[in-house]
């Protein structure tokens, strides 16, 4: 048994979008074998659309290789991919904590970025192994010394020993094989132990129920098996165990050290928490594998169908992705102006996006989707705390005491001749200054706190622009605190229309106020009587435009070889209108309820 | 009794705005018009059989009929009458423009039977001419105005248009001026609508300057602009007698445009020649836009008929369209005549859309008519969504 587990490696891939995990990950897979070319396709390991469109993994995805190695021996690889991106960090320490070694891929032209080195840190805290590949060495502009010392320097990692790689030709991918087996060392762990099963990913199948994505770290579950979620003590009989070879393959038995899936007819993704333990029910595990916490969304906004008969079909939709995404959350709410809908909690903004993309999409809804917003804690004159995540909801202010809101600890990597650049965002951004030092000669790590609620507003868009893109952030949720904050609320012809309310801190409240009225002015077209727009904090208007009655829609002619076509106009115009939403007697287009995203400070 | 419609589907050149079935003789030979009345022919005395006899009205359009020479004018008006005899009584119009209008072209049409004439002027500015490609002058206008007259035509068209490139509100007053100097008994004043696949809409709604003006595109007016010379032109022309009976058209009492009223009040229509749009018991139908396929298809005893283009209107459509013309009436809807044709009353079939506008102006009943409050018209179109 013991002698089993020596031949297993468990490792992920450490790497910033775009430096080439999902090309490398599909080189190892092409070069062990686990798919012929021909099955290949691009970038086995990114199966969504939306994944392979945008370049970056959302979802998490294993695959088991079969690697003989230059000893001569056959080692069995567990590659266990992660998600690239700030929102899934709690997603990541999962998988990582699930491996004994990473690849630590950078990009040989653009060196190490925010995300890379986060993920780096959680990847220190797990003790793992790490491999540096430096890779697209083929490109002309590559600067592999470059990068070298920037390991060193900013990870504090001997890099003389780093892989040269281009995973697109190919270049170094043996040479990341053999360091794997003789590098990461064998998982520890016993068989004859009772069971500790670490989910890293959980999937919903229609027929199997919901699948936990595993990393035996002790003792052996099967067919059979009363397993047990430690978490929360519901049991269930394990119906099949497995690996992934790439595809799900049946297995008899998966043992300490093995990386595979368990099913057990489980209705709920719920109950296949990430970074719960599995254990047997009949011979259980003392204590829990440390690290697991609830998954809590961040970042909520409404939902909203423009036909309201589609409401049934978008609550099917999102329990449908819910079933895959536990970490979604959803439940009913009126809007005045928006009808029945949804207020949805994600992990963040990218999270946000990909929910709403694979709605519209997979699920071919067409939605109203308001503005995103964060949590804030109001705390009330009948001393109650009310977590507010929809600004329409908050409290009059004369039962208001204050009003906390949440604040990120930020690390922005960025060269240094953009420090000023920074500085003046994270000023504006109402953020408070923590740390700043030089990682490398030319590249500068800034720590600050910021409010999530501007970073949700438009902080990754000015930070791309105001540093040419060069500049990457990671963030994590700090903390709450007390600011000064009020409401805005919006009147359309002098009815207010709640799905455009929103927070802010006093201070930018007449600039937003009146920028976001003007915005409004281009957006609401002319109808045939003037449209007051205001802003109004409480009953005080703030800022004030008008939309002028509209003064000609006619059709100039109209004669007999026309009418079939003028008469198709007229109902292609009205289809236009029925994707408005009507307020009053105002007709609203879709885009006035993000409106306030597209406006500057 | 149908209406007869005759498209002439040549032009000298065709204008920048024009989305209509043309061609340009300037690309194009003039054996091409030899075909066409070939092909004309044989579609007249084909339909002739098919149809009872009798027709409302003439409107012969195109395209500038009057790009045809003399023997052509007088093949084609001859062959009308052969087929499908008019009194003199019966209104019989004919479209053209300035620059193809000679004295003798006017006299002969005249003695041929039209007794109503539509001049294109739309500017009497050169440069707004030059601008949208007419390729005329407001000289030529005069003299085609003054010839027209001097031929014997008591029933005078002019078409105008604002909204023009460059031009500004006293440009488009001082075209209206000098057209009511010539005291036509009929105007019609379009404003410019950008439609696809024409040069102008790609020069200024897709940024494809195919004119090559080098950048110096001149400003299109806006919206209130446009609101402003139309609003102008109705209180002008209405003081000078002029009825403002649809939406784009006025008229001197009792000069009024009967073939048009007829489309306007959901009659039948025959169209001939390419292109030409037939509407028969609720079934209508276009000829294909190629001369010489037309020609072919009827020499070889087939349809001329575009497949494509064929559509058998169902009620609502229909009732539909009688709604989005009438109501570009300013006498309305014929509430029992609407009753007669679909069954039921227009109130009782709109009745949510009534409903929905009870505490409005917008919709007016008096005296048998459903119309719209002329307050609106120029902004009719998303209340007449209301009605397709």
């Amino acid at each position: 048994m013991a002698q089993a587990s020596q031949r297993i490696r468990n490792f992920s891939i450490i790497a910033h979008i775009d430096h080439g995990k999902s090309t490398l990950a599909d080189r190892l897979i092409e070069y062990t074998g686990a798919l012929t070319k021909r099955e290949m396709e691009a970038q086995v390991l990114d199966s969504m659309d939306l994944e392979r469109e945008r370049g970056i993994t959302i979802k998490l995805q294993a695959v088991r290789l079969s690697y003989q190695a230059q000893d001569g021996e056959v080692y069995e690889l567990n590659l266990i991919d992660t998600p690239g991106h700030v929102d899934f960090t709690y997603e990541v320490s999962r998988s990582l904590a699930a491996c004994e070694g990473a690849l630590l891929v950078v990009d040989s032209v653009q060196g190490i970025e925010a995300q890379t080195l986060a993920n780096v840190y959680l990847a220190l805290e797990n003790n793992l192994e790490l491999i540096s590949v430096i890779n697209k060495i083929d490109l002309p502009s590559a600067e592999p010394e470059r990068v070298k010392q920037e390991i060193e320097d900013v990870i504090g990692l001997d890099a003389s020993e780093a892989i040269l790689a281009s995973a697109k030709t190919g270049i170094g991918i043996e040479e990341i094989l053999e360091r794997i087996v003789t590098m990461v060392p064998p998982p520890q762990g016993d068989d004859e132990a009772p069971l500790k099963a670490l989910i890293f990913d959980s999937k919903f199948d229609a027929y199997k129920g919901a699948i936990s994505y595993v990393r035996i770290v002790e003792g052996r579950v099967a067919k059979g098996t009363r397993m047990q979620m430690m978490s929360t003590g519901k049991s269930f009989e394990v119906t099949e165990v497995g690996v992934f070879a790439p595809s799900m393959r049946i297995v008899d038995e998966l043992k300490a050290g093995q990386v595979g899936f368990i099913a057990a007819s489980i209705k709920n993704v719920k109950d296949t928490q990430v970074g719960d333990t599995i254990t047997d029910a009949d011979k259980p595990a003392s204590e829990a594998l440390p690290g697991y916490r609830k998954a809590t969304p961040m970042v909520f906004c409404g939902l909203y169908t423009v036909e309201a008969s589609d409401y049934n079909k978008l609550r099917d939709s999102l329990e449908k992705l819910h079933l895959n995404d536990a970490s979604l959350i959803f439940e009913p709410e009126t809007s005045i102006a928006l009808g029945f809908g949804f207020r949805c909690g994600f992990l963040g903004l990218l999270h946000m996006e990909i929910i709403q993309e694979r709605l519209e999409r997979e699920y071919d809804l067409n939605l109203i989707t308001t503005a995103p917003s964060v949590i804030y804690k109001v705390n009330t004159v009948h001393g109650e705390v009310l977590s507010i995540d929809n600004p329409s909801n908050l409290p009059k202010v004369d039962q208001i005491v204050s009003i906390e809101e949440p604040i990120v600890k930020a690390t922005i990597l960025v060269p240094s001749e953009y420090v000023g650049a920074i500085m003046e965002l994270n000023q504006e951004k109402r953020g408070a200054y923590c740390n700043m030092d030089y990682v490398s000669t030319s590249r500068v790590r800034l720590i600050y706190e910021l409010p999530l609620s501007e970073i949700v507003f438009d902080y990754f868009d000015q930070l791309k622009s105001r540093t040419k893109g060069y500049a990457s952030l990671d963030y994590e949720l700090s903390g709450y605190k007390e600011t000064d904050l009020v409401k805005i609320d919006i009147l359309l012809n002098g009815e207010m229309v709640d799905a455009l309310s929103f927070i802010v801190h006093r201070a930018k409240s007449y600039n937003r106020g009146r920028k976001l009225v003007e915005k409004l002015r281009g957006i609401i077209p002319r109808h045939m009587f003037e449209i007051p727009i205001q802003s109004v904090i409480g009953s005080r208007v703030i800022a004030r435009e008008t939309v002028n009655a509209m003064r000609k829609d006619v059709l100039s002619k109209c004669y007999g070889g026309d009418i079939s076509r003028k008469r198709k106009l007229l109902e292609k115009q009205k289809a236009g209108k029925k994707r408005m939403k009507q307020v009053g007697n105002v007709e609203i287009p879709q885009d006035a309820f993000m409106a306030v995203l597209q406006i500057e400070d | 009794m149908p209406s007869l419609y005759v498209h002439v589907p040549f032009c000298l050149q065709k204008c920048d705005y024009c989305g209509f079935y043309s061609h340009s003789l300037k690309n194009s030979s003039s054996d091409l018009i030899s075909v066409y009345l070939e092909g004309l022919e044989i579609e007249m005395a084909k339909r002739q059989k098919d149809t009872p006899p009798g027709v409302s009205s003439l409107f012969i359009g195109g395209g500038t009929p009057t790009v045809l020479s003399e023997l052509q004018l007088e093949g084609l008006l001859g062959m009308i009458q052969r087929y499908f005899p008019m009194n003199p009584e019966v209104e019989q119009t004919m479209e053209g423009n300035p620059g193809t209008i000679t004295v003798e072209k006017a006299r002969l049409i005249r003695d041929l039977g039209i007794n109503r004439f539509s001049l294109g002027i739309q500017s009497f500015d050169d440069d707004l001419l030059c601008g949208v490609g007419r390729v005329h002058t407001a000289a030529q206008a005069r003299e085609a105005i003054a010839r027209l007259r001097s031929a014997g035509f008591e029933n005078l068209n002019l078409d105008l248009m604002f909204g023009l490139p460059g031009q500004d509100l006293r440009a488009w007053q001082a075209s209206l001026e000098e057209a009511l100097s010539y005291s036509p008994e009929h105007l019609s004043l379009y404003g410019l609508m950008l439609e696809e696949g024409t040069p102008l809409f790609e020069q200024y709604e897709v940024g494809n300057d195919t004119n090559n003006t080098r950048g110096c595109l001149k400003t299109l007016p806006n919206e209130d602009q446009q609101a402003e010379m139309h609003e102008w032109a109705v209180r002008r022309l209405g003081l000078e007698g002029y009825r403002n009976y649809e939406t784009s058209n006025f008229a001197l009492p009792g000069y009024e445009c009967r073939h048009n009223l007829g489309y306007w009040r959901g009659a039948d229509y025959l169209g001939m020649g390419p292109g030409g749009v037939s509407c028969v018991n609720r079934v209508r139908w276009k000829n294909i836009e190629d001369v010489c396929a037309y020609k072919n298809l009827l020499s070889e005893g087939k349809s001329p008929i575009d497949e494509t283009g064929q559509e058998v209107l169902s009620l609502q459509e229909c009732m539909a369209e009688r709604m989005i013309l009438g109501l570009r009436l300013e006498s309305g809807v014929h509430l029992k005549e609407f009753e007669i044709d679909f069954g039921t009353d227009l109130r009782d079939i709109y009745r949510s859309v009534l409903e929905r506008y009870k505490d409005t102006d917008i919709f007016i009943v008096e005296d048998e008519y459903f119309r719209l409050n002329p307050r609106y018209s120029f902004v009719a179109n998303s209340i007449l969504q209301e009605f397709v």
